[in-house]
């Protein structure tokens, strides 16, 4: 064709165009991750003030980080469900359960790396019985996942009685998992989580399985028409939480070599606190791996920041909860300037 | 563009029964390339019925599709989907909370390995919307839910001009639109036929069919009653047409 070359020139006008300032602010504040950083920063500069300073001590930050990294795992996968539209309250459960079963088949003289693999495998089929549950009996996942939840909670305080097991004995892989860094003060599972995050990040926003997940949460109908595999994908979000939920505990389990089945309480509802703090809509289609990462880290901030400033931990839930629905209160707005105020 | 005109999709004596009642009877009609056919009728006259069997939602009880000539029997919407009949209804199949690009290649997505080609994402949904004539898009990065109306009806139109689908069936691309707005979407639906597509229309508004369809086929009691090139034919025949079942060249003013 031969307007082929006048087209790209006028492309080329019609790009630099879009780039005006108002665009840029508007792109800056739509990246919601940006914002959340900002309030992570601004979480560490009160609490710096608050506990005289003792927030700053480098001392402190490996065990915020180990915390964060612990409830960051469990939250990538939740993140990830909840953008595809679905919830999994039984992520708690499935940490606890898998990493016990991990625990005493190490403790009897099992290797860690197929305790590992068992764990893990636990987890996924945790996660693929949810989803056949929710998908394909057409129950709302936040009713399917609270029933498989005290379904799971039930099965391991039967097995164990309630107790906690301890591995005594060493092992290279919950080391792995768990120990400390060449002998630093930063544990195995930071660097996990931190790898963990990367991959799910380029998983969801770079390709088109990721982006198959964005369509289903964002409309699930559109999605089927456009030819993606709806149930399947569904699935196997699914799937990825409960492999999530079960490598936190297996990393948990890495750091304390031990696990009882109360160490995974609280863990379903953290973990939703945490993705959505990070920016991931509750009625789905919208979030980020970076900004749930961001979320965790926020959560574990707060319990740490708090105790340094002198406040009761009790209050830590208290807390929590005013910080979600300020988060909520301020992605929504964001999202509204985003649109152009409507 | 005459000798270019090629068969697209056949329909030959189809009827629809549901249960006792028949909702369409004995419909046979063609549908070219290059050619906007607005599709007009009465609620329950029974186009809606017609476009559901075209595009396998509905599967007819009697009569045969032939799809470039051959014979076709979609099974369902996806059966037809592939065969490349695209059918844009009035929710236009879009995520507001994705991108103009993502969404512009939803399910479709080019890749480079394993990972989405975004940088070919971005500037393919660029160069295909401004060959239709979307010229003044701000950006493909921002969310469909920030777009306007005809905004979005030229990304469901260029989705199906750039999938190289072979019919592009739109359920009343024009309603609630401003007039500039709707001008603008005729100027997609006429860009999409000069790519080649049967373009059928289902419309309201008597005047905005006869704005832009090359042809009209009148429906009434669940038969087709009129199918006639867009010459010469008023608001008032037409509409006349649509309640009265008789065909505009009948009718005596």
């Amino acid at each position: 064709m031969s307007h082929d070359t006048t087209l790209k020139e006028d492309d080329g006008a019609f790009i630099a165009e879009s780039r005006t300032a108002r665009d840029k602010v508007q792109r800056l504040l739509r990246a919601r991750d940006s914002s959340i950083a900002l309030a992570a920063i601004i979480l560490v500069l009160l609490f710096s003030v608050t506990s005289g300073g003792q927030f700053l001590h480098a001392g402190i930050w490996p065990s915020i980080l180990s915390s964060t990294a612990e409830l960051g795992i469990v939250s990538i996968g939740v993140a990830v469900l909840m953008i595809g539209g679905d919830f999994d309250l039984s992520v708690g459960a499935n940490f606890s359960f898998a990493a016990l079963v991990m625990a005493s088949l190490i403790a009897h003289g099992v290797s860690g790396l197929l305790g590992l693999a068992v764990a893990l495998s636990i987890g996924l089929a945790i996660g693929f019985l949810n989803g056949m549950i929710t998908v394909y009996l057409a129950i709302p996942s936040f009713v399917a996942t609270l029933g498989t939840w005290l379904v799971w909670v039930g099965v391991t305080l039967v097995v164990t009685g309630g107790s906690t097991v301890t591995v005594l004995r060493q092992s290279r892989v919950l080391n792995a998992l768990g120990g400390s860094v060449f002998g630093a003060g930063i544990r195995w599972e930071v660097i996990w989580w931190i790898l963990l995050g990367a991959v799910m990040a380029v998983v969801l926003h770079r390709t088109a399985f990721g982006n198959a997940i964005f369509a289903i949460g964002g409309r699930s109908q559109a999605a089927r028409e456009a030819g993606i595999p709806v149930r399947r994908v569904r699935v196997l979000n699914f799937m990825i939480c409960g492999l999530c939920s079960a490598a936190a505990g297996a990393v948990q389990l890495g750091h304390l070599q031990s696990m009882a089945s109360s160490y995974g309480d609280y863990y379903q509802l953290y973990s939703i606190a945490a993705a959505v703090v990070g920016g991931t809509v509750l009625t789905g289609g919208r979030g980020s791996v970076f900004g749930t990462m961001l979320g965790a880290l926020i959560l574990s901030m707060l319990d740490a920041g708090l105790i340094l400033s002198g406040v009761s931990t009790f209050w830590y839930q208290a807390v929590v909860g005013i910080i979600v629905i300020l988060a909520v209160a301020m992605h929504t707005r964001l999202g509204r300037t985003a649109r152009g105020g409507d | 563009m005459e000798e270019q005109r090629q068969q697209r999709l056949r329909a030959q004596g189809i009827t629809k029964k549901f249960g006792a009642v028949t909702a369409i009877e004995n419909i046979s009609v063609t549908f070219y390339s290059h050619e906007i056919t607005g599709i007009v009728g009465d609620n329950g006259a029974g186009k809606s019925t017609f476009v559901k069997i075209i595009c396998g939602v509905e599967q007819p009880s009697r009569g045969e599709l032939y799809f470039e000539g051959k014979p076709v029997r979609f099974r369902s919407a996806r059966d037809a989907r592939r065969a490349g009949i695209e059918a844009v209804h009035q929710d236009l199949g879009l995520i507001e909370s994705m991108s103009v690009a993502r969404n512009f290649f939803l399910g479709m997505e080019p890749r480079k390995g394993l990972l989405l080609d975004v940088p070919r994402m971005r500037s393919e949904t660029r160069r295909r919307l401004y060959e239709l004539g979307l010229r003044n898009l701000k950006s493909v990065d921002q969310d469909v839910g920030r777009l306007s109306g005809g905004e979005r009806q030229a990304i469901s139109i260029g989705r199906a001009v750039a999938f190289e689908k072979k019919v592009l069936i739109l359920d009343e691309p024009t309603s609630a639109l401003s007039v500039r707005e709707t001008a603008k979407v005729f100027d997609y639906m006429r860009g999409a036929r000069q790519q080649g597509l049967a373009v059928l229309a289902i419309m309201h508004s008597m005047r905005q069919i006869l704005d832009i369809a090359d042809r009209i086929i009148v429906f009434w009691h669940g038969g087709l009653v009129a199918d006639l090139p867009n010459q010469g034919l008023t608001e008032h025949l037409l509409a006349e047409c649509i309640h009265s079942g008789v065909p505009p060249s009948q009718i005596h003013l």
